[in-house]
């Protein structure tokens, strides 16, 4: 089975995840082609065990990202099984390859391995927004895209070759104008990761340190309803009975006791990860986390395993 | 979250496909623009002027009246608004049941062509509020004893009297009045800035509070005389008006109760004492299936009696019974609903305690509970029994 | 004159310059069951039948209201198509009511089934739109960036593919202005105005302006709307080969029990926890 590999960047090194993208084929037993688009990394990623060859892919069609282009020049050297990581452009590149080969695109998988014989390979992926797991057999090439950090990173130590292949696509998509606003944080409703502040938080100058944890992971800001009466939160970051309703992959919630209003407002998130100095908090009770600690001690040692996390 | 209402036996599966969609309309207006904000319309005691032009921009009011700029649903799809509205609050959705069916359906039903004409388009987008001014201080459920006085002067009447209970009074552009002209009871239509005309807001209600209740006082009120509603006379006239109103009431009503079934489910899921969620305990899963079973019956009620009213075989005494029976149970669960909820009942945190109050308003007017069973007593046996004459 | 005759007059006038230009609008829709519905499993299969709602995806709303905005100042025909069982056509009377004008079901009649455990590909699916999209010689197509159900986000750059166009993808607004489309994508510093060449398929982020509001009159004149209900053939379309096996789905594995710990030096291996247990970060 031969598997080839969109290598993911930063701008200038691989991301982690195409670690993780040769790692999910060594796994199977397999060795891995990785293409690298505007031939950035190359070596680095011809020092990644399991790398049976690496193809440099340059031209002019790299310059903007538009996902059509990208697709064409990158499709000439694909085959085989086609993985990328499932990042917003990931996603497109790949939904584009696959149409152009006419094989099926099956996004954002968890796991993979090989059907016996070679017969094809199985992967599973989250559905309907994480309330089922999908199990998949392929039998034939397709293109796949895999979650970060849902796989385990290859190491280095290799010296595989590498090829440069010059490719040219239309480009279809002008840039017209960089807009360049003043981020807005995340609005609770839209947010995949929630942290949350209450009375344990001391005043409302301290939800600084509450803002920086979110900028490290793209998440947004909540309050509990004490907060926002008291200390004049805005309401609109109100998480509670008479607040918001949220439903994020995972709610922090710190220095907030978990009285029964607030709970009615973020009870269905998925995971949830409460910091309280009082263990008897009520929080901890739909915690599946919970760390009793002073927001002081606790959200300083967070800020810093998340950062590292991020790197 | 979006709204999900009880539906036990599936009863809106019965409803057509536009019914459906007026109704999901409805319900996501309520969610996305009254839930929000209603305590704070209830603290401050106003009716948020925002909510008269959504209701306009929606094409609801008025809703089962057709022609003249109205909308020309079916009495089943009036029924769903009234219920989706009450659902936020009854308020809400009295403002909704007196624009449509006290002001604007006699104005459709007993006036003549160039009053539909002048009126109902700017009523139907809710443009100009009208109100009903029927009750007076001391004529509530007698209302065919009313002094309330109109005196035909030649090129005017003259009005004289006060209404009481007014609701949207104080912001109403008009006013469809029931007065004795040669002790017969007519309908006429008093402009804000007609002569003499004034409708100061009540204060002080504990009930109805995001809603506006006025006075209506006419002293040697003048209006011109192409002011009264040529086509009624009689009782006839605001009877009509009520059955109506009373029978959006009765979905309406359901909407109230619904809204306290689903916070108290919620709440005695979430409410843990001695280790385990309230719901677990014997007691309060009586009282949710109670509620339950009382909102189901409820339901098929309005349901069939909807079905009556656009198929015309209804009767007057069919709509008393289901307003009687659907704002009785409503107002008994949502007392349940407070008990549920334990203290945190009483906190405007929870609707509970505004649907409770709200109800018993509900209760009493557009025909009292005690009328209502009376009406329905006169029907079986053929013998009055409002009073002591024969 | 009545009010409303006014208003809609004054609109005529306000919005004429760029009328007159027949443009046909092109926006995807697809009907998953209700973000907040709960889903139920039996037989290792997602049980279709026990949704208690089913919803337009929240992603294709924003693209509908874009499509209505562009048809509000350009004039022309919005198509509204989707691909899917008999219950889809309830979504297609919802976007008559707040604008479109042309509702096209693709049935999933004959190419959907047991055979394929009821699984398909969206290539599949990709192969039928972009048909239908000829077929009704759409100058623009608009779209939510991923399914609800699915969350996989190939339709838009897959069906601009079969259509040798170009895709821009996670738009926040679209906009027409003398014959060019524009359109609002996050950049490294922010956002970024793009413009495109030729007809492009456009897949929507959260946008600018939420999906409308329906009213009385919309929802009365989308009740006679008629559908017009196609299948692969009348596209002219095989769907191909069918290699992908639902094999099967289940629930998420059961959370553990709550874990709880002393102290802030446990901060760090309850991050990795959150990575490496939970998968949230």
């Amino acid at each position: 089975m031969i598997f080839t590999i969109l290598a993911e960047t930063n701008g200038t090194d691989l991301h982690p995840t195409t670690y993780q993208l040769i790692g999910s084929v060594s796994s199977m037993g397999c060795k891995s082609i990785v293409i690298c688009p505007n031939g950035i990394a190359a070596e680095e990623a011809a020092n990644i065990e399991g790398v049976e060859k690496v193809i440099s892919v340059v031209g002019d069609c790299f310059d903007i990202f538009d996902g059509g282009a990208w697709a064409t020049a990158l499709n000439s050297v694909c085959e085989g099984y086609i993985l990328v990581s499932a990042t917003p452009n990931g996603r497109e590149i790949s939904a584009r390859i696959a149409a152009m080969r006419n094989v099926p695109i099956i996004q954002d998988i968890v796991s993979i391995s090989v059907v016996a014989e070679d017969q094809g390979i199985t992967v599973t992926r989250p559905a309907y927004s994480g309330k089922a797991i999908e199990t998949l057999t392929i039998s034939g090439y397709a293109v796949i895209t895999l979650r970060p950090n849902a796989f385990e990173a290859a190491n280095s130590g290799n010296d595989a070759p590498i090829n440069v292949v010059n490719q040219s696509a239309d480009i279809k998509i002008s840039i017209q104008e960089a807009i360049n606003q003043a981020s807005e944080r995340l609005d609770v409703t839209e947010a995949d990761i929630i942290i949350s502040g209450g009375r344990g938080m001391g005043s409302i100058d301290n939800f600084s340190h509450l803002e920086k944890i979110a900028d490290i992971v793209g998440a947004a800001v909540g309050a509990s309803r004490a907060v926002v009466d008291e200390w004049g939160m805005p309401h609109r970051m109100q998480v509670g009975q008479t607040g918001k309703t949220v439903t994020p992959s995972l709610y922090i919630a710190v220095g907030i006791s978990g009285a029964i209003q607030h709970l009615a407002g973020m009870r269905s998130s998925k995971y949830i990860l409460a910091i309280n100095k009082d263990p008897d908090a009520p929080i901890f009770g739909v915690a599946d986390y919970g760390i009793v600690a002073t927001w002081e001690d606790a959200i300083p040692a967070l800020e810093s395993a998340l950062s590292e996390l991020q790197a | 979250m979006a709204y999900e209402a009880l539906d036990f036996y599936d009863v809106d599966s019965l409803l057509s496909e536009e019914e459906r969609m007026v109704r999901d309309m409805v319900r996501d207006w309520v969610d996305e623009e009254v839930i929000p904000n209603i305590e704070k319309a209830c603290r401050d005691g106003v009716f948020p002027d925002e909510w008269r032009v959504a209701l306009g921009e929606m094409g609801v009011l008025g809703a089962p009246l057709k022609g003249y700029g109205c909308p020309g649903l079916s009495y089943t799809a009036y029924g769903v608004i009234c219920r989706e509205l009450e659902r936020g609050d009854s308020g809400l959705r009295s403002f909704a049941s007196v624009q449509g069916s006290l002001a604007m359906y006699p104005i459709w039903d007993f006036g003549s062509e160039e009053q539909k004409n002048y009126y109902l388009p700017k009523m139907a987008s809710g443009e100009w509020i009208g109100c009903f001014g029927l009750t007076e201080p001391d004529y509530g459920s007698n209302p065919g004893d009313m002094i309330t006085k109109a005196e035909d002067k030649g090129d005017h009447y003259l009005l004289n009297g006060a209404k009481m209970w007014i609701t949207n009074g104080s912001i109403a552009e008009l006013a469809v009045v029931w007065a004795k002209l040669d002790g017969v009871i007519r309908g006429f239509i008093v402009e804000k800035n007609d002569p003499g005309f004034s409708a100061p807001e009540m204060k002080g209600k504990h009930s109805l509070k995001a809603s506006v209740t006025s006075e209506l006082v006419f002293q040697d009120c003048k209006i011109p005389k192409d002011r009264m509603l040529p086509s009624v006379k009689g009782l006839r006239g605001p009877f009509s008006c009520l059955n109506n109103a009373r029978f959006g009431i009765s979905w309406g009503a359901l909407g109230s109760a619904q809204a306290c079934f689903n916070s108290s489910k919620d709440y005695a899921m979430s409410r843990i004492q001695f280790d385990h969620p309230i719901a677990s305990y014997q007691l309060v899963q009586n009282k949710l299936a109670w509620m339950l079973r009382e909102i189901t019956k409820g339901q098929l009620l309005a349901y069939h009696l909807a079905q009556k009213k656009d198929a015309g075989t209804w009767i007057p005494e069919h709509i008393s019974l289901a307003k009687m029976n659907n704002v009785d149970i409503a107002l008994e669960i949502a007392r349940v609903a407070r008990d549920i909820h334990g203290a945190n009942g009483i906190l405007d945190e929870y609707p509970i305690m505004r649907h409770m109050a709200n109800l018993e308003s509900v209760k009493t007017y557009e025909g009292t509970h005690d009328i209502h069973n009376l009406i329905i007593g006169r029907h079986i046996t053929g013998i009055q029994a409002f009073t002591r004459n024969a | 004159m009545l009010n409303h005759q006014l208003v809609k007059l004054k609109h005529e006038i306000q919005f004429g310059q760029n009328r007159g230009i027949n443009m046909n609008i092109a926006v995807l829709l697809k009907q998953v069951p209700d973000t907040t519905a709960k889903i139920t499993i039996s037989g290792g299969k997602v049980d279709a039948n026990s949704v208690s709602k089913w919803s337009m995806s929240p992603y294709d709303e924003y693209a509908l209201e874009s499509g209505l905005q562009i048809k509000d100042k350009t004039g022309g025909n919005l198509i509204a198509i989707t691909f899917g069982p008999e219950r889809t056509k309830k979504m297609l009377t919802d976007a008559a009511a707040v604008g479109a004008d042309t509702l096209v079901h693709i049935s999933d009649e004959g190419v959907r089934n047991e055979k394929n455990s009821f699984y398909i590909d969206s290539t599949h699916i990709q192969k039928l739109l972009s048909a239908a999209i000829k077929k009704y010689e759409a100058n623009v197509v608009l779209c939510g960036k991923q399914a609800a159900d699915t969350n996989s986000g190939s339709t838009g750059p897959g069906v601009a593919e079969l259509l040798d166009s170009a895709c821009v993808t996670l738009v926040s607004e679209v906009n027409y202005l003398d014959g060019t489309f524009t359109a609002l994508r996050p950049s490294n510093t922010g956002t970024e105005k793009v413009s495109v060449n030729g007809i492009s398929v456009f897949a929507f982020d959260k946008g600018s302006s939420e999906l409308r509001r329906p009213n009385v009159r919309g929802i009365m004149m989308a009740k006679k709307k008629v559908i017009e209900s196609i299948t692969s053939e009348d596209l002219g379309v095989d769907v191909g080969d069918l290699r992908v096996n639902l094999d099967s789905q289940t629930p998420p594995p059961e959370k553990a029990a709550g874990q709880k710990f002393e102290g802030a030096e446990h901060v760090p291996i309850v991050v990795l926890k959150l990575r490496n247990e939970a998968n949230v970060i």
